[in-house]
C-alpha cells in the first residue's frame, strides 16, 4: 500500500500531506492536520461529530476518504471564524443559549445548521422553521442538551440572518 | 419561537445568573482538546483483544504471529500484568463478597467483550491488524443470562464464591402485620433494561512517562484510580499521575476505569507514549451498563389512601464482575419508597453476577429504575381507591421531619407537591386525539433523588484559591468536568464571594499531581463538595484579606463589599482594586492563597438491621407528560413534557435548565427507545445505528420550571441536580400510557409492540 | 475502527470503471456515495484491495424525456428530495427519501448505490418497485436492462453481474389519475425502517374507476418484496390483510416478524386508502 501526496484544502488553507488510499478524511483532518473539532464519533455516518463542509456541504468525515476531498474545499468549525478568534453569529447564539455542555456535538451542529440556514435564507425561503431545524439536525446526536438549547440558538441565528 | 431564557431572581450578584464562559467558549469555538486531541512524538496506538464469547476457559493464547507483525510495539496478556486485579469493595466493606476483577483474563472469561490481551503499534491499522493476529483458544463453558437462573439452585457459578454479590435489607416497623391489615394491597412487577450511556465521546486516553512519573491523560470522572493504576503496575503512587480531561459526556460510563490500565500498562512496557480509542461498537458491547432490575412491589394503603405498607425486593442484575454494583443496588434500596411516608417498610436489594457486560455507575444510579416501581404501585393505589393520582401522593408526601424506612429524620424541607403541581401546571389543557385511532393521555412522575456521597464514605472535598499579584485569580481543584459546568461553576462560587470578574478567573482542574483532591465527578455530589469546598476556600480567604481592605479603606471589615474587581466600603465611595489589596496583603506578609478541605457530615451504617445514615440530602421533582398512543401500530407520541425540581438554589439558572433537560431526554430513550438487548450473553445491538438514544425530531422541548427552596446543603443553599431528571420519566410515560389505554406497561423500554400487546389484552377483558 | 487498507483510483467514465472492474474481479467495489459501502469498511465487515470511485464519471442531472423520469446513477439523494423533476413527475420518491439517512448522508448518498446495496429495509429499493422502475446496467458484455422486479436477490444482493455498474435508473413519470403513498414505521425518525409501504393507485383514465395497484412493501423479507397484483383489489383492509398472509418477515432486535406482519395490515391499509384519495384529487 502505497501512500500518495495530495493538497487539502482546508479552511481556506492549503496543506500538502501524505496519505494512504485508505484514510479517511476524518483521520487526516484529526491525525495529520490536528483539527481537534472534528472528531470520531461511531465510524458509521450516524453521529455527527465528524461533520465537516465539502465544497459547503456537511458529509461525513468518517465516511470520505483523503484522496477524495483533494481539490475541493474543506470547511471545519474553526474555520467559520473570523480574524483573532472572532465568533461567527451562530456561535455567539450557541454560547449565550447555553446550546452546549459537554461540547463534543458542538462543531457538527453548528456547520449542519448553518448549512440549513444558509440554503433556506439563500433560496428566499425565509428562515427554517423549528421544525425544519429538528430535521435538519436528525443526523447530530446530542446526549447531555435534550436540544432544546440547541434549536433555541438556530432559531435565534436563522432570525438575524433572515433580517439582514 | 424559542423557548424563554430563566429569569434571574437572584439575591446574588453572580451566583444565579446565566453567563457562559470557561471551558463553554472553547466548546463553542472547537478549540477544546478533548482526551483524543493529545499527540506526542512516537506516540503508538493501543487495541484491546476481546473476548467474543461470554463464558469459557482460556486454554492458549498465542501472540507470535501478533508481535511478529512489522510496527507492533507489544503484544501483552495477563503474564504482563504486574499486579492483575482489580478489587472494588464498592460497599465500603460493609457487606458484599470480595471478587477480583483481572485487568486482563487469565484462565477464564466471563462477559462478551471482556480484556484479554492488549497490543500498541505504530499505527492505528496496524494496532487492528495485530489485535486480529492474536490467537486465542477457548473452551466453551455454560452460563447464565439473567437474575433469575443465576440464583437458582445448581446454576453455573460466575465465580467461585457465588453468585450473589450483596444482599442489602432495609427493615423498619411490621411490615407482614401492616399488609394483613391494610384495606387493600397492590402487587406488581416491574423489570427495566439493559442501557448503555452512549456518550458522544468514545472512552479515550494517551499515556507518557514524564521524568519517571507514568502519566495518563484520560477521559474520566475520577482521577482517584491513580492509585489503582500504581497497585495494578506495582509502583508508588507518587509515581502515578492521572489527567482528567474535559469529557464529552460521562455519565457514569467513565465513572470506573476504562483505558487507564491498559495505557498505563503499554506505556510502562514500552516507554512510548501511547494513545487508545475505543471504537463506538466496542464501547456499545463491552463498556459498563446501567443495571436492569426486577422491582417486586406490594404495598398495603387504608381506605383513604395513607400507606401503611412498602414490601420492596430488588434484583439488579451486575453482570460479570462487582464494580460499583453494591453502591448502586444500596441507592436503589434507600430510595425503595420514594417521596412518601412510609411507616412499615421492608426492603431487600440484591446484586447477582450473571455472564452479561458488567454493570455498573449510570446516572441516577438504582435510585433511578426504582422511581417506576414506587410511582406504578401509587398510580395502581389511586385506581383502585378511586383517587385521583395527584390526591393520592398529597395525602402520602413526605415532609420535613418525617422518618425514612432507614430511621433517619429528613432535615431538609420537602417541596415535591409544589413541583408537582407547577409540572402539572406548564402542561395546560390535555389536547385532543389528532384523529381516530388514536388514544390520549396524562401522565405524572415524582422522584426523590440523593445527592452527594453515601454518609458512611465521609466525603471531602479540597480548593485552592489564589489572589494574584494583577487582581487575577486562580482556583485549583481536582473536580473533573463532564460537561455539566463543574469547571464554571466553581468560578460563579468564587467571584460571587470575592468580586472577581469571571474573565479574571482561571480555573486548573482534574490533576492528580497538581490540584488538591476534591472526589470524582458522580453522585451529584460536586457542587455540593466542591461547591462547598470553593464556597468556603473564598469566604477564608476574603475573611483574611478583608481587615488589610479594612484599614486601607478606613472602614470596618464588616462593611466591606467585593464586587466587579474591586473592594469597597458599603458607606463611602472609596475603593481599591483586588490588585491594590493584594499587594497590601503582601506587604503585611498576609497570604493571598489559601486551601480549604470541606467534610461532609459523617455516619454509619448497620447492613444487618438496614438502620442508620444513608446520603445527606434529596432532591425532589415531579414530571408531567401528554401522549398521544395509535391503536394500531402502538406507536407512542409525547405530545407535551414538562419538569419541575427544586434544586434549593440555581447557581447558574441556564445550566440547571439544560441538566433537567438532558436528564429528561436520557430518561425519554430509556422509557421507550433504548435496549441494550443481550441475548445468551452476547449483544444483539451492536450498532450505534441500532441503539435508539433520542435525535433532534423524536421528541418535544422539555419545558422546565424550578424552585428554590433554598434549604439544601450545598453551597448557598443548592441541591443537586444532574442526577435527579432522568428518573422521574420512565414513569411519568408509564403513568400516561396507562392514562390512555387502561393498562399500564410493565416493562422497558415500552417499545410499540409491547403496548399493542397490551391494547390486545385490554380488548379481550 | 480502522477500514482494511486498499488501493484506490478514480474512474473518468462508466466505460473506465467497467474495464478498472473486470481488470480486478472480486477484489474491487465501486465507490460511489459511499453512504453504505464506508461504514462496512469502517467495521472491517469487507476486505476489497480496490475501491473504484465513480463520482467523477457522471455529472447529469436528472431528466424527464418521454414520459419516463431519468435519474442518472450517481443522482444524490438530497437531488431526489428537492429536484423539481423528481417532485413533479415521481412524488412518491422524493417523499420517501425525507426518511433516508440524514443530511450528511443524503448530500452524498446515489440512487444506485441504494439500489446495488439491496437492503431489505430499503425506502429506495420499495419505490423502485412500486414505480416499475427499470434499472440500466453497463458491463463488459454492453448494457442491460433490468425491471426493479428482477433486481433484488435477498440479503444485500442483487441480479446484477458483478463486473456490472448501474449507469441510469428510469422511472415512468406520474401520470394523471395516479396517486401515490409513502407509509413507513421506524423506532426512531430517520432510523432504517421497520415495515415500509410504498403504493401506486391507478384509476381508469376514462371512469376514473379503481383500475389497479401496486404495493411495494419493505423490512418484511430478505428483500423489497413486490406484492403480487392478484392480491390487490379495491377493499385496503382486504387486500392488506391478503398481502399480509403471504409475508413470513423474520425478528430482530428492533420487532418481531408477527408485529412487522400487523404493521403490514395496518400500513398498506392506509397506504392504499391515501392513494386512491391522491388519484381522485
Amino acid at each position: 500500500m502505497n501512500k500518495r501526496q495530495i493538497t487539502l484544502t482546508v479552511n481556506g488553507r492549503d496543506h500538502e500531506v501524505w496519505v494512504a488510499p485508505s484514510d479517511t478524511l476524518l483521520d487526516v483532518l484529526h491525525d495529520e492536520l490536528g483539527l481537534a473539532d472534528v472528531r470520531y464519533g461511531c465510524g458509521e455516518g450516524v453521529c455527527g461529530t465528524c461533520t465537516v463542509l465539502l465544497d459547503g456541504e456537511p458529509v461525513n468525515g468518517c465516511l470520505t476518504l483523503a484522496v477524495q476531498a483533494a481539490g475541493h474545499q474543506v470547511t471545519t468549525l474553526r474555520g467559520l471564524m473570523g480574524p483573532g478568534e472572532a465568533m461567527h453569529p451562530l456561535q455567539e447564539c450557541f454560547l449565550r443559549r447555553g446550546a452546549s455542555q459537554c461540547g463534543f456535538c458542538t462543531p457538527g451542529m453548528i456547520l449542519t445548521s448553518l448549512d440549513l440556514v444558509r440554503r433556506s435564507v439563500g433560496q428566499g425561503q425565509g428562515r427554517p422553521s423549528r421544525d425544519e431545524i429538528r430535521y435538519a439536525l436528525v443526523g447530530n446526536l446530542c446526549r447531555c442538551t435534550g436540544y432544546t438549547k440547541i434549536l433555541d440558538a438556530v432559531e435565534e441565528y436563522a432570525d438575524m440572518a433572515a433580517e439582514s | 419561537m424559542t423557548t424563554a431564557d430563566p429569569q434571574t431572581r437572584s439575591a446574588y450578584k453572580v451566583v444565579g445568573t446565566s453567563p457562559a464562559h470557561h471551558d463553554f467558549v472553547d466548546k463553542v469555538k472547537g478549540s477544546l482538546h478533548y482526551a483524543a486531541d493529545w499527540q506526542l512524538p512516537g506516540m503508538l496506538h493501543g487495541r484491546i483483544v476481546r473476548s467474543p464469547l461470554p463464558s469459557a476457559r482460556i486454554t492458549g493464547i498465542d501472540v507470535t504471529a501478533a508481535r511478529a507483525l512489522p510496527g507492533v510495539a507489544a503484544v501483552l496478556t495477563a503474564a504482563d500484568v504486574p499486579s492483575n486485579q482489580i478489587v472494588e469493595r464498592a460497599s465500603g466493606g460493609l457487606a458484599e463478597l470480595e471478587v477480583t476483577m483481572p485487568v486482563l483474563a487469565a484462565d477464564r472469561v466471563r462477559y462478551m467483550g471482556e480484556p484479554v490481551a492488549v497490543v500498541a503499534a505504530a499505527t492505528p491499522q496496524i494496532a487492528h491488524e495485530a489485535a486480529e493476529l492474536v490467537v486465542v483458544d477457548y473452551e466453551e463453558l455454560p452460563g447464565v443470562f439473567d437474575v433469575t437462573s443465576a440464583r437458582a439452585d445448581g446454576a453455573p457459578r460466575v465465580h467461585d464464591v457465588g453468585n450473589t454479590l450483596v444482599s442489602w435489607q432495609i427493615h423498619c416497623g411490621d411490615v407482614a402485620g401492616a399488609l394483613a391489615a391494610a384495606d387493600v394491597v397492590v402487587e406488581g412487577e416491574y423489570r427495566s433494561q439493559h442501557v448503555e450511556h452512549a456518550y458522544l465521546e468514545p472512552e479515550a486516553g494517551v499515556g507518557w512517562l514524564e521524568n519517571g512519573v507514568l502519566t495518563l491523560r484520560v477521559s474520566t470522572q475520577v482521577i482517584e484510580h491513580a492509585a489503582m493504576i500504581a497497585h495494578i503496575l506495582g509502583l508508588p503512587q507518587s509515581k502515578v499521575r492521572v489527567i482528567a480531561a474535559y469529557m464529552g459526556g460521562g455519565f457514569g460510563g467513565k465513572e470506573d476505569m476504562t483505558v487507564e490500565a491498559y495505557l498505563a500498562l503499554l506505556v510502562w512496557h514500552t516507554r512510548r507514549p501511547v494513545r487508545m480509542i475505543w471504537d463506538r461498537q466496542e464501547s456499545l458491547v463491552a463498556s459498563t451498563k446501567r443495571h436492569p432490575f426486577i422491582m417486586r412491589y406490594r404495598t398495603g394503603a387504608d381506605r383513604d389512601g395513607t400507606i401503611t405498607a412498602q414490601q420492596v425486593e430488588i434484583l439488579g442484575d451486575a453482570g460479570a464482575y462487582p464494580n460499583l454494583s453494591p453502591r448502586v443496588l444500596f441507592a436503589a434500596a434507600a430510595c425503595a419508597c420514594g417521596p412518601y411516608r412510609v411507616p412499615n417498610a421492608s426492603i431487600t436489594s440484591t446484586a447477582v453476577f450473571t455472564n452479561n457486560v458488567p454493570a455498573s455507575a449510570f446516572r441516577g444510579f438504582g435510585a433511578m429504575q426504582i422511581v417506576l416501581g414506587y410511582e406504578s404501585q401509587l398510580d395502581e393505589l389511586a385506581a383502585r381507591l378511586g383517587l385521583s393520582r395527584t390526591e393520592l401522593r398529597e395525602r402520602n408526601f413526605l415532609v420535613k421531619g418525617d422518618l425514612l424506612p432507614t430511621g433517619e429524620r429528613l432535615d431538609t424541607c420537602v417541596e415535591v407537591a409544589q413541583t408537582m403541581h407547577r409540572a402539572l401546571a406548564l402542561l395546560g389543557e390535555p389536547p385532543r386525539p389528532s384523529g381516530p385511532g388514536k388514544l390520549t393521555g396524562r401522565g405524572i412522575g415524582c422522584n426523590r433523588h440523593p445527592y452527594g456521597r453515601t454518609i458512611w464514605f465521609r466525603d471531602r472535598a479540597s480548593a485552592w484559591l489564589s489572589l494574584q499579584a494583577d487582581g487575577t485569580l486562580l482556583i485549583r481543584s481536582g473536580v473533573t468536568d463532564l460537561g455539566a459546568g463543574q469547571a464554571a461553576s466553581l468560578c460563579q462560587i468564587a467571584a460571587e464571594v470575592l468580586g472577581a470578574p469571571l474573565d479574571d478567573i482561571s480555573i486548573y482542574i482534574g490533576d492528580s499531581a497538581l490540584n488538591p483532591p476534591a472526589g470524582g465527578t458522580f453522585a451529584t455530589r460536586q457542587l455540593y463538595m466542591s461547591g462547598n469546598a470553593v464556597l468556603h476556600a473564598a469566604q477564608e480567604l476574603r475573611d483574611r484579606m478583608a481587615p488589610v481592605a479594612a484599614d486601607l479603606l478606613g472602614a470596618s471589615a464588616d462593611d466591606l463589599e467585593f464586587a466587579d474587581g474591586r473592594v469597597r466600603a458599603e458607606t463611602g465611595e472609596v475603593s481599591i482594586t483586588l490588585a491594590e489589596l493584594a499587594a497590601a496583603c503582601d506587604k503585611r506578609a498576609i497570604s493571598t492563597a489559601h486551601l480549604s478541605t470541606w467534610r461532609a457530615e459523617a455516619g454509619s451504617f448497620d447492613p444487618r438491621t438496614g438502620q442508620g445514615d444513608t446520603f445527606p440530602d434529596y432532591t425532589y421533582g415531579t414530571h408531567a407528560a401528554d401522549v398521544e398512543v395509535d391503536v394500531e401500530t402502538g406507536q407512542v407520541t409525547v405530545l407535551r413534557y414538562a419538569a419541575c425540581h427544586d434544586v434549593g438554589r440555581a447557581i447558574n439558572p441556564m445550566r440547571v435548565q439544560g441538566q433537567i433537560q438532558g436528564g429528561a431526554m436520557q430518561g425519554l430513550g430509556y422509557a421507550l427507545t433504548e435496549d441494550m438487548a443481550i441475548e445468551d450473553g452476547y449483544v444483539q445491538a451492536a450498532l450505534f445505528a441500532n441503539y435508539l438514544i433520542p435525535n433532534a425530531q423524536d421528541f418535544p422541548d422539555v419545558l422546565v420550571d424550578i424552585v428554590e427552596s433554598g434549604e439544601g446543603k450545598g453551597p448557598l443553599g443548592a441541591r443537586g441536580i444532574g442526577e435527579p431528571p432522568i428518573g422521574n420519566v420512565a414513569a411519568t410515560i408509564a403513568s400516561a400510557i396507562q392514562d390512555a389505554i387502561g393498562v399500564r406497561p410493565d416493562r422497558l423500554p415500552m417499545t410499540p409492540e409491547r403496548i399493542l400487546a397490551l391494547l390486545d389484552e385490554r380488548r379481550q377483558t | 475502527m480502522v477500514a482494511p487498507a486498499f488501493e484506490y483510483v478514480a474512474a473518468g467514465s462508466y466505460d473506465e470503471a467497467v474495464r478498472l472492474l473486470a481488470e480486478n474481479g472480486d477484489e474491487a467495489k465501486i465507490l460511489a456515495g459511499g453512504q453504505s459501502l464506508m461504514p462496512m469498511l469502517n467495521l472491517r465487515l469487507a476486505h476489497p484491495d480496490l475501491l473504484i470511485d465513480i463520482n467523477p464519471a457522471d455529472q447529469r442531472p436528472p431528466t424527464l424525456e418521454n414520459e419516463m423520469l431519468r435519474l442518472p446513477a450517481l443522482t444524490r439523494h438530497r437531488v431526489l428530495l428537492e429536484h423539481d423533476l423528481v417532485r413533479q413527475h415521481c412524488p412518491l420518491l422524493a417523499e420517501a427519501v425525507r426518511h433516508v439517512g440524514n443530511v450528511r448522508v443524503r448530500n452524498r448518498g446515489t440512487i444506485a448505490g441504494s439500489l446495488a446495496h439491496a437492503d431489505p429495509t430499503s425506502e429506495i429499493g420499495c419505490c423502485a418497485l412500486a414505480t416499475g422502475a427499470r434499472i440500466l446496467a453497463r458491463g463488459p458484455d454492453g448494457e442491460r436492462t433490468v425491471p426493479a422486479s428482477d433486481l433484488f436477490a435477498g440479503y444485500w444482493s442483487t441480479t446484477l453481474d458483478p463486473a456490472q455498474i448501474i449507469t441510469d435508473v428510469l422511472i415512468p413519470a406520474a401520470r394523471s389519475r395516479q396517486g401515490w403513498s409513502f407509509q413507513e414505521m421506524v423506532r426512531r425518525t430517520s432510523d432504517f425502517a421497520i415495515v415500509a409501504v410504498a403504493v401506486i393507485f391507478n384509476l381508469a383514465e376514462r371512469s376514473g374507476a379503481p383500475a389497479s395497484a401496486t404495493v411495494a412493501l419493505a423490512g418484511v423479507a430478505d428483500r423489497v418484496v413486490l406484492a403480487d397484483s392478484e392480491l390487490v383489489d379495491d377493499d385496503p383492509e382486504q387486500t392488506a390483510a391478503r398481502i399480509a398472509d403471504t409475508l413470513d418477515p423474520p425478528d430482530d432486535v428492533h420487532a418481531s416478524g408477527a408485529y412487522r406482519r400487523r404493521l403490514v395490515r395496518v400500513l398498506t391499509a392506509r397506504a392504499l386508502r391515501e392513494a386512491s384519495a391522491r388519484a381522485a384529487l
